[in-house]
């Protein structure tokens, strides 16, 4: 037993791995530990001789096909979509099944520069003994490079543009020039870029065309199914009420669907019955969203509402999903409420409550 | 001595077979071929192979007295029966059809008429005609679900195998299958496992077999030659197995001969097409034209290249080195996939990806146009081209008007049944650009249960009204059929409602039901307030006067209320900062509809919200002001605003402070066409009175065409009056 919170992909699934790789009998790119088609077999579930191998994602197999495809050629891949969609987690597991090594990672954030993707200098050895390899700091995607590995860029649009621009040359060229020393990394085979970005959330830099059109998109989308997103939702709500001890309510699955079926209605632009169109507003909406709208409604529940989560409890949290635009998205809420929520009678207590917030 | 028999299995228009049929016909060069098609419709099959013709084109075969029941017989440049019909005709040999007679298909009840139109939204119907194979095609969603296996077996054994596109599998399957072999002998080799599976043959399934096996056995028997015969693959083994004539003909009792009618008709792809609301996988038109186009080193790179070019004209940025990018995707992704070549779901997997940024909404902004395509058909202009002008003598001779070249008034009174039968005609034909009745007092007629036309008929209307041929086989099809064409075409919801009205008045209630769906998806999208409430004067004459024509407005009136809430959420917003142009064209919306909300009485709800639209408005600081005092006068009118609140409103808004400009903008607003509120209210008046004093002979003598305009709509005896109160 370690004492490690959490230990990495290629750790936890060894065994998987290990299984798959025994009856792997398909061409392997170099520098890949596994073959393609394995890698899609480890990521989204099957069998691997005898041994069962479990599904890490759960969605489209098309979406990963392509992924993994991308991840073959040279190109490199960017996993697209809003949050809690899995983008991180599926990133971590194609490295692990490709490189055997998901812990090159770069955490991209507002405040990562140059330096943080590139390399940087051991200023002791700089002074010591001017510019050499030895005074170099190399960066998870300059090891990557070396040693022909994956490198995950987290967030990528977190970083400001021009640092993401470095990257420019890394993907197209395959190759880090280090001018100081006049000379240059040259990527070892097997070497490969992953970034997850997040396309609408608020303080994303947009990506520059040039570095846009280097990579293959793969947009992860949001669950399809509403019986899935409802238990997501239902297992993530009493989780957390668990650990910040709030008594979670009899009646929470279904206020859940009923709250799910606005989210998705609003997040989809068109009602459940498919007979109306909406207008969407400029929040995402997520399935994280909704996890936190219940439990914000839950606390409020339990502290204000005598332990009843109603749609009082949960109104001032929807709103504030939903209105990111205080003038657009109030026009798109209150379209909705008007012509959609007002003529359902088991809404009355959302249109009322959220009506008067409104 | 018998001839021998090559039985080839295709693919309906699949390119894929076309190919190979042809290659195989060059080898057997066949004395005869046979072809699975109406037999009595033989004569009209050299004429496809005329240069005149340019597919796609349908044949059409109805009873002579009845067009709206016409079987269609699509062909477009890569259907293999196409391709077997030209090489016949270019090595001079006989070519006819062997498969039951047009009549079998005429179905007696008139309830189930076996047209392409009518099957959308009934499975049984469309389960009927998917048995009648792909000849009967159409543009509903329905088709590919009741893929069934008589119909394309080949597509269904690719669904099994997980293909979205039936050729990319015919590709990977049968031409690429590593034991070398004749293709169709592969082809029959699965059939004949299919059809060994227990099933059930249909009544008419095994009566055409029958009549194919006769037909062949008959032209064997006076051929001296090798015969050839091209059907559906399904039928293959059916057709060779053997079966005693007497048997054979037993089974061909009971049709009810009828006259038959038959001609060439253009085509498009859209209706070659199983979907026209291109969702997911289905076998598409563009995609199988491409596929017979291109030859096959080149087909994946132009494909990707026509993506490319769709994606451009969308107004995408697409670089050549993304094309590459996106045609290696493919590769890598069809070798993970295990298929031999990229097929069309690769391509389309690798597009989305490298070109479209991941972004599956850009891949359906071009679908349609790459998938389905836009062709349409030529043909011949010396083919009879009879059913439209057919179906108008009759219709002709039904409402007791002949056509006539000297103009003639009709007046008609919607209530009777042959009044309301003449104007849905006179109404149809226009929507079919025949304008043979111009309606005399348009504006009017949506108020009254009677119209006026005047008559005048022109030769040349008799070659526009064929050349509707491509919508529909009857007048009511065509028109139903152009009318949706334009509803699909249209962005705006003004001009939709428009559409929708005429669908209305010329009774075509599944263009209207498409109309009303196109029109709810708009209103979804849109946030425009000026295209909300364009859509609504419109659609409030269909409500209140639909009763005249026996329409059901339930749905359309859940729509009207709902485009109207829109508008009223997004009018206070609507009318900030609009130029004077915008402004004057706003007012006359603004009134329009509310003139149109008004007189709806039973929607009280929207009446309140319509109203609080318009103290929004006043209210609102930065609302223009012609449009701020037309919704004080409307307030005003209905009673909603006290005499007091409206003489304060009036003052503060006349008031020094405020700008001349401004001012006179909402005294035009609140006066215009409402002078003689002057001559009642005292208060207003007085307002008013002290307003113009005030003014610097500058901007009186600017603003005199407005106070004329005001002013002159009173008559002398108003006039008189008001100078008598303010000077009396």
């Amino acid at each position: 037993m370690s004492d490690t919170l959490r230990r990495p992909a290629e750790i936890t699934y060894a065994a998987e791995i290990e299984a798959l790789k025994a009856v792997d009998d398909h061409p392997k790119p170099q520098g890949w530990v596994l073959s393609p088609q394995s890698v899609i077999t480890y990521v989204m579930g099957g069998k691997a001789g005898s041994v069962e191998i479990s599904a890490k994602y759960v969605g489209n197999r098309r979406l990963i096909e392509t992924a993994v495809a991308t991840l073959a050629t040279d190109r490199a891949l960017l996993l697209l979509g809003v949050p809690g969609t899995a983008k991180s987690w599926v990133s971590e597991h194609l490295a692990a099944a490709i490189s055997g090594n998901s812990t090159l990672v770069i955490q991209c954030t507002a405040g990562t520069d140059e330096n943080q993707v590139r390399y940087g200098w051991n200023y002791a050895q700089l002074l010591a003994h001017g510019p050499s390899r030895e005074a170099l700091v190399p960066t998870p995607l300059f090891r990557a490079m070396e040693s022909g590995k994956l490198c995950r860029l987290e967030e990528l649009t977190r970083m400001g543009s021009d640092v993401q621009d470095t990257l420019i040359t890394v993907l197209s060229e395959k190759m880090l020039p280090i001018p100081e020393l006049n000379d240059a990394v040259f990527a070892n085979r097997g070497f490969n870029v992953i970034a997850t970005a997040n396309d609408r959330d608020k303080g994303v830099n947009e990506l520059s065309a040039a570095l846009k059109r280097r990579f293959n998109v793969v947009v992860l989308p949001l669950p399809d199914d509403m019986d899935e997103e409802i238990a997501i939702v239902t297992k993530r709500v009493g989780e957390m009420a668990n650990s910040l001890d709030l008594p979670a309510p009899k009646n929470v699955a279904e206020e859940v669907t009923r709250l799910l079926s606005i989210f998705r209605e609003l997040r989809s632009g068109e009602t459940l019955d498919g007979k109306t169109t909406l207008k969407k507003p400029s929040g995402n909406l997520s399935t994280a969203e909704a996890i936190a709208v219940t439990v914000g409604g839950l606390s409020h529940a339990a502290y204000f509402n005598k332990g009843t989560l109603s749609a009082y409890s949960l109104a001032p949290n929807v709103i504030g999903a939903v209105l990111k635009d205080p003038v657009q998205d109030k026009v798109v809420l209150e379209e909705y409420l008007e012509t959609v929520l007002k003529k359902r009678r088991d809404y009355s207590d959302y249109y009322q409550a959220l009506t008067e917030l409104v | 001595m018998a001839a021998p028999v090559s039985y080839f299995g295709i693919r309906h228009h699949g390119p894929g077979s076309a190919r190979r049929l042809v290659e195989a016909l060059d080898e057997v060069r066949p004395h005869e071929v046979l072809i699975e098609g109406p037999a009595d419709l033989s004569h009209l099959l050299p004429m496809l192979a005329s240069p005149q013709i340019k597919p796609p084109v349908a044949l059409l075969g109805y009873p002579a007295n009845m067009p709206e029941k016409t079987v269609f017989w699509p062909f477009a440049e890569y259907s293999p029966e196409y391709r077997a019909v030209v090489w016949a005709v270019q090595n001079s040999v006989p070519v006819r059809f062997i498969d039951l007679p047009v009549y079998w298909r005429i179905e007696p009840d008139a309830q189930d008429p076996i047209e392409p139109e009518a099957g959308e939204g009934d499975p049984a119907e469309t389960e009927e005609q998917q048995t009648l194979e792909q000849e009967a095609t159409d543009t509903s969603g329905q088709k590919h679900q009741a893929n069934s296996l008589s119909g394309d077996p080949i597509g269904v054994l690719a669904e099994l195998a997980g293909y979205e596109d039936g050729e990319s599998w015919w590709q990977d399957v049968i031409e690429e299958n590593p034991a070398p072999g004749p293709v169709f002998e592969a082809v029959e080799q699965a059939i004949t496992a299919l059809r060994a599976q227990e099933f059930e043959l249909s009544e008419r399934e095994a009566a055409r077999e029958a009549h194919m096996r006769l037909e062949i056995r008959k032209t064997v028997k006076d051929t001296d030659g090798p015969v050839a015969v091209v059907c559906g693959a399904w039928h293959v083994p059916a057709l060779k197995a053997k079966h005693a004539a007497k048997d054979d003909r037993a089974l061909l009792k009971g049709a009810p001969k009828q006259k038959i009618s038959a001609t060439w008709a253009p085509w498009t792809s859209p209706r070659l097409s199983f979907a026209s609301g291109y969702g997911a996988g289905v076998a598409a038109p563009g995609w199988n034209q491409h596929l017979w186009t291109a030859d096959d080193d080149t087909k994946v790179t132009r494909w990707v290249a026509r993506i490319a070019r769709a994606l451009r004209g969308q107004g995408q940025v697409v670089s050549t080195a993304s094309l590459i990018e996106a045609e290696r995707l493919a590769t890598s992704l069809a070798s993970i996939r295990r298929r031999p070549q990229p097929g069309y779901e690769e391509l389309r997997d690798a597009a989305v990806s490298c070109l479209c940024f991941g972004n599956g909404l850009i891949w359906q902004t071009i679908a349609t146009e790459l998938l389905i395509g836009s062709e349409t058909g030529e043909i011949p202009d010396d083919v009879p081209m009879a059913p439209l002008l057919e179906d108008l003598q009759r219709q002709q001779k039904k409402a007791k008007l002949k056509p006539e070249a000297l103009e003639r008034d009709l007046s008609l009174d919607l209530r009777s049944d042959s009044g309301l039968f003449r104007s849905t005609l006179l109404h149809r034909l226009t929507i079919l650009s025949v304008p043979w009745g111009r309606p005399l007092d348009p504006g009017k007629s949506r108020g009254t249960f009677r119209e006026r036309w005047m008559l005048a008929w022109e030769p040349e209307y008799a070659v526009e009204l064929v050349e509707n041929l491509i919508y529909g086989a009857t007048i009511e099809q065509a028109a139903s059929g152009r009318l949706q064409a334009k509803l699909e075409d249209c962005r705006e919801l003004g001009p939709l409602a428009d559409l929708v009205f005429n669908a209305m008045t010329a009774q075509l209630p599944e263009a209207a039901a498409r109309g009303v769906q196109l029109l709810g998806d708009r209103a979804g999208q849109t946030s425009d307030c000026n295209e909300l409430l364009s859509a609504l004067p419109a659609l409030a004459d269909i409500l209140r006067y639909g009763a005249a024509r026996e329409l059901d407005t339930v749905q359309l009136g859940t729509l009207f209320e709902r485009i109207a809430t829109q508008g009223a959420l997004a009018l206070p917003y609507a009318v900030r900062g609009l130029d004077t142009e915008t402004s004057e064209a706003m007012r006359a919306k603004i009134q329009a509809v509310n003139n149109a909300i008004g007189l709806l009485d039973d929607l009280k709800d929207l009446q309140q919200a319509w109203q609080n639209a318009l103290h929004a408005i006043v209210d609102e600081a930065h609302a223009n002001r012609l449009i701020s005092g037309l919704a004080a006068r409307l307030l005003y009118e209905a009673d909603l605003m006290t005499s007091d609140n409206a003489v304060d409103l009036l003052a503060r808004m006349l008031s020094p402070g405020t700008e001349t400009k401004d001012a006179a903008a909402f005294f035009a607003g609140f006066l215009e066409g409402a002078g003689q509120r002057l001559l009642y209210d005292e208060g207003l008046r007085a307002c008013v009175d002290a307003w113009l004093i005030g003014l610097e002979e500058d901007a009186f003598t600017e603003h005199l065409p407005l106070f004329r305009r005001v002013f002159s709509q009173m008559d002398k005896s108003e006039r008189r009056r008001l100078m008598d109160a303010l000077f009396g």
